[in-house]
């Protein structure tokens, strides 16, 4: 009896130890969980730490071998980390050489499990809002104080691009990121079908690439075939058609720039809102353009088939691509058999729509969203920092690739991008698209104050442009998915609206 | 003494196996804990989590896109079981039937050899075959069938169907096996005895096979039920969900507010449930093998 006993009590008395284990776990796989960031050890005290500093620099990554569109030859990044850790004995500076599909989510699950690269790509729209907070280091203090790198600065911000800097701020007045370049995005075309339809001359205004379209059409050319991308084309439209309104919904928060608190209180407002005509009425005049694509890819999720849509381009099955400046890079490696031309996004004219401002709008889409846009994990994302001097040593290597010269020999050197801090220039062959760089960031979107927002009108806009639903059905549904964010909102930031 | 010799045993054993709890706990059960308890919280995935007590629930109750969600998840199970059962039950009993054995061994091993191609690389080639200018459209053009030409992928009714229905001839070689077995299994005696009733050709399929084979059409009704509900792959990798939410489904919506969204503690209340339906199936699954046994 005792002894059947013992044997029935001795199995739960051997999971006693082991739901002990468990509970002592932090709930992020276990205290003892490797951290992959970072190697080496940390010798305590600022300027005395050393060990290896992680960075994923995205498209700057040097000798990268698992990353589309790099150039095998570049290596500026690397050399720059050479110089310095020859001046740093004991710092090991290591790139992440890894594509991410959804680097959103990359960095949600590494940040979870504080396992953060040290130093990460981060686009500003992302870390002040998108992220969870707290993900990045707030870089104000150190952008107002002095960079050891540059003595004739008095602060590193003053060595930055004003605008940018301004453009970029949280509502809550920090900076998660340096911000050195600009992307510009254009329609890339196939010179040699553009020769075969006859065109002759580029378009500037919506009619002209209309009539563009149709004449590639009748030659019995396909002028395009992608995902259209709700984010990118209703930024030239809204941005357009806004313009006289910029201030206002750029103002709710009292800082430059339009913030996911702008959004939400204009949605709320009902200036961003299906009752406001103008934030429906370039879907039937988008409409008239994508009826001249191949359907393939109208209701198709952007993530999944971008790639697709953009190697049938560069096989040249379709004439036209919309994409930004990385294509050139990536139709080298391509290897591809025409010539590569591009044109911005043309002028709305009045007779297309009264609601138009006639503004050059083509660099709306871009902007300062490019690679060199380097964050610094927190204790919280990456363990690792939480090794005396380790946050200075990391701060030290930024302020070493944060000069304008560095900038620019990184930014340069990829050739994809345009570097925007004073004192740089950029490659020849992208001063045609440098010229959407110098435009004034002012841009009206929607899509930042909740994160399921512009996935939700993606689909919807799909639906609308392939003729499976008509403008009134997808009127209705961008409301409610505009009502869901707005409210969403509201209770993760406890904000009363009735205030704005 | 000798319960000092059986402490001794018994402790060895449990030492043998202790690994394995200390990894089944940490990597099956803690998992599930803690998506028991975050289902009841605000959590963005990175900062502490925020009790909320029912909201995720009652959220769920009001998500258009969960309800789109589950009619798709039910359609997909319907024709899921349709496919897993009858083309595989076909095939066994064709094979079966084959003569020599021999032969029966090579068709076995042909259609069982398939299953070394990974289901992305199979995933990713049908998505090649339903594009506008893929396989099918151009088989259509073909024979002068244009008007037989669909966006498969494209077009919100048709969408689902044709991730339902990718994989021709849908011969799943563990269905295949499972049946092939249970024929098996027959006693050579009940046949010889429902020959000389005259039991033969069809007659003997649908008077004997099947009755026999209920376990094997029982076990793999349940396995099937179960997969689809958890089958993300196909929509993840082919539509995102789209067009619109006609092939989302509710695990790839649990994906999506936790990853993409980072609503991770609604992601765990979608799973929770997920969870307990697929438990209930688990168990009706186990009661009816069991009942056979």
């Amino acid at each position: 009896m005792n002894q059947n006993k013992f044997k029935r009590v001795w199995p739960i008395a051997m999971l006693v130890p082991v739901l002990a284990l468990g509970a002592c776990s932090d709930g992020n796989g276990g205290a003892n969980s490797g951290t992959a960031s970072s190697g080496g050890g940390g010798r305590a005290e600022g300027g005395t730490w050393t060990g290896t500093i992680t960075m994923y620099a995205q498209a700057y990554t040097p000798n990268a071998k698992n990353i589309s569109g790099i150039q095998a030859e570049q290596k500026m990044l690397a050399t720059l980390a050479e110089a310095y850790e020859a001046e740093h004995p004991g710092i090991d500076i290591q790139f992440v050489d890894e594509e991410f599909k959804d680097y959103t989510q990359t960095v949600r699950v590494k940040a979870a499990a504080g396992e953060m690269f040290d130093v990460f790509w981060g686009q500003w729209a992302d870390l002040n809002g998108t992220l969870p907070k707290g993900i990045a280091v707030d870089l104000t203090p150190y952008l107002n104080a002095p960079n050891p790198y540059l003595p004739d600065q008095d602060k590193w911000v003053d060595a930055m691009n004003e605008t940018v800097v301004n453009e970029t701020v949280a509502p809550g007045g920090e900076h998660y990121n340096i911000n050195g370049d600009y992307v510009a995005t254009a329609f890339f075309y196939n010179k040699d079908l553009f020769e075969q339809a006859g065109i002759e001359e580029l378009p500037t205004t919506w009619n002209e690439l209309l009539a563009l379209a149709a004449q590639l059409q009748e030659a019995g050319i396909v002028p395009m075939s992608q995902a259209p991308d709700y984010g990118w084309f209703q930024r030239h439209f809204l941005s357009d058609f806004y313009a006289e309104e910029y201030d206002t919904i750029a103002g709710f928060d009292e800082a430059p720039g339009v913030s996911s608190k702008d959004e939400a209180v204009a949605i709320h407002k009902g200036i961003l809102s299906t009752g406001d005509e103008r934030l429906m009425a370039w879907w039937p005049i988008f409409k008239t353009f994508t009826d001249t694509w191949k359907p393939d890819y109208l209701t198709a999720d952007v993530a999944v088939v971008t790639e697709t849509a953009r190697n049938d381009f560069l096989a040249g099955k379709t004439a036209i691509f919309y994409d930004g400046s990385w294509v050139p890079n990536l139709a080298r490696d391509a290897q591809i058999q025409f010539e590569l031309g591009s044109f911005n996004f043309p002028i709305l004219e009045p007779s297309v729509t009264p609601l138009t401002n006639g503004l050059d709008v083509s660099g709306a889409v871009g902007g300062p969203n490019a690679a060199f846009q380097f964050a610094v994990a927190t204790k919280e994302a990456n363990k690792t920092m939480k090794e005396p001097g380790k946050l200075e040593a990391v701060i030290d290597w930024l302020h070493f690739i944060g000069t304008p010269g560095h900038v620019e020999q990184v930014v340069n050197e990829n050739g994809t991008f345009v570097p925007t801090w004073p004192g740089t220039s950029p490659n020849a062959e992208m001063k045609e698209l440098a010229e959407q760089s110098t435009q004034a960031l002012r841009v009206v979107s929607i899509g930042n104050s909740s994160a399921n927002l512009l996935k939700d009108i993606q689909r919807t806009f799909g639906l609308y442009l392939s003729g499976n639903i008509g403008l009134e059905e997808a009127t209705e549904s961008v409301q409610k998915a505009l009502d869901a964010a707005q409210n969403e909102y509201k209770t993760k930031n406890d904000i009363d609206f009735s205030a704005y | 003494m000798r319960l000092k010799a059986r402490t001794a045993m018994a402790l060895t054993g449990y030492a043998f196996i202790l690994p394995t709890f200390v990894f089944l706990i940490w990597f099956m059960y803690y998992p599930v804990y803690q998506a028991l308890s975050g289902a009841f919280t605000y959590w963005d995935g990175f900062n502490p989590p925020a009790f909320i007590g029912l909201d995720n629930f009652r959220r769920m109750l009001s998500d258009d896109v969960l309800g789109q969600s589950t009619i798709n998840a039910l359609i997909w199970v319907a024709f899921a079981v349709l496919l897993a059962v009858l083309p595989s039950f076909l095939v066994a009993e064709l094979i079966f039937h084959v003569r020599k054995s021999r032969w029966q061994y090579v068709y076995r091993t042909i259609f069982v050899l398939p299953i070394v191609i990974p289901m992305v690389v199979t995933i990713l080639l049908w998505r090649f075959v339903y594009q506008g200018d893929g396989a099918i459209n151009q088989l259509f053009a073909l024979f002068g069938l244009e008007h037989w030409q669909q966006l498969w992928l494209g077009d919100p009714d048709i969408a689902l169907y044709a991730i339902i229905f990718m994989g021709v001839p849908w011969i799943n070689p563990f269905n295949l096996l499972i049946f092939y077995a249970g024929l098996q299994s027959i006693p050579k005696e009940v046949i010889e005895a429902a020959k000389l009733d005259g039991a033969t050709g069809w007659r003997r399929v649908l008077r004997l096979d099947i009755p026999l084979s209920l376990p094997q059409f029982r076990l793999i009704v349940i396995l099937t039920l179960i997969g689809s509900l958890q089958n993300i792959i196909p929509p993840l990798v082919m539509t995102g969900g789209g067009p619109g939410y006609s092939t989302y489904v509710p695990i790839l919506h649990m994906y999506n507010v936790s990853t993409v969204n980072g609503e991770f503690g609604y992601g765990m209340a979608i799973a929770l449930v997920i969870f307990v339906v697929i438990l209930a199936f688990t168990i009706v699954n186990m009661r009816l093998v069991k009942s056979d046994a």
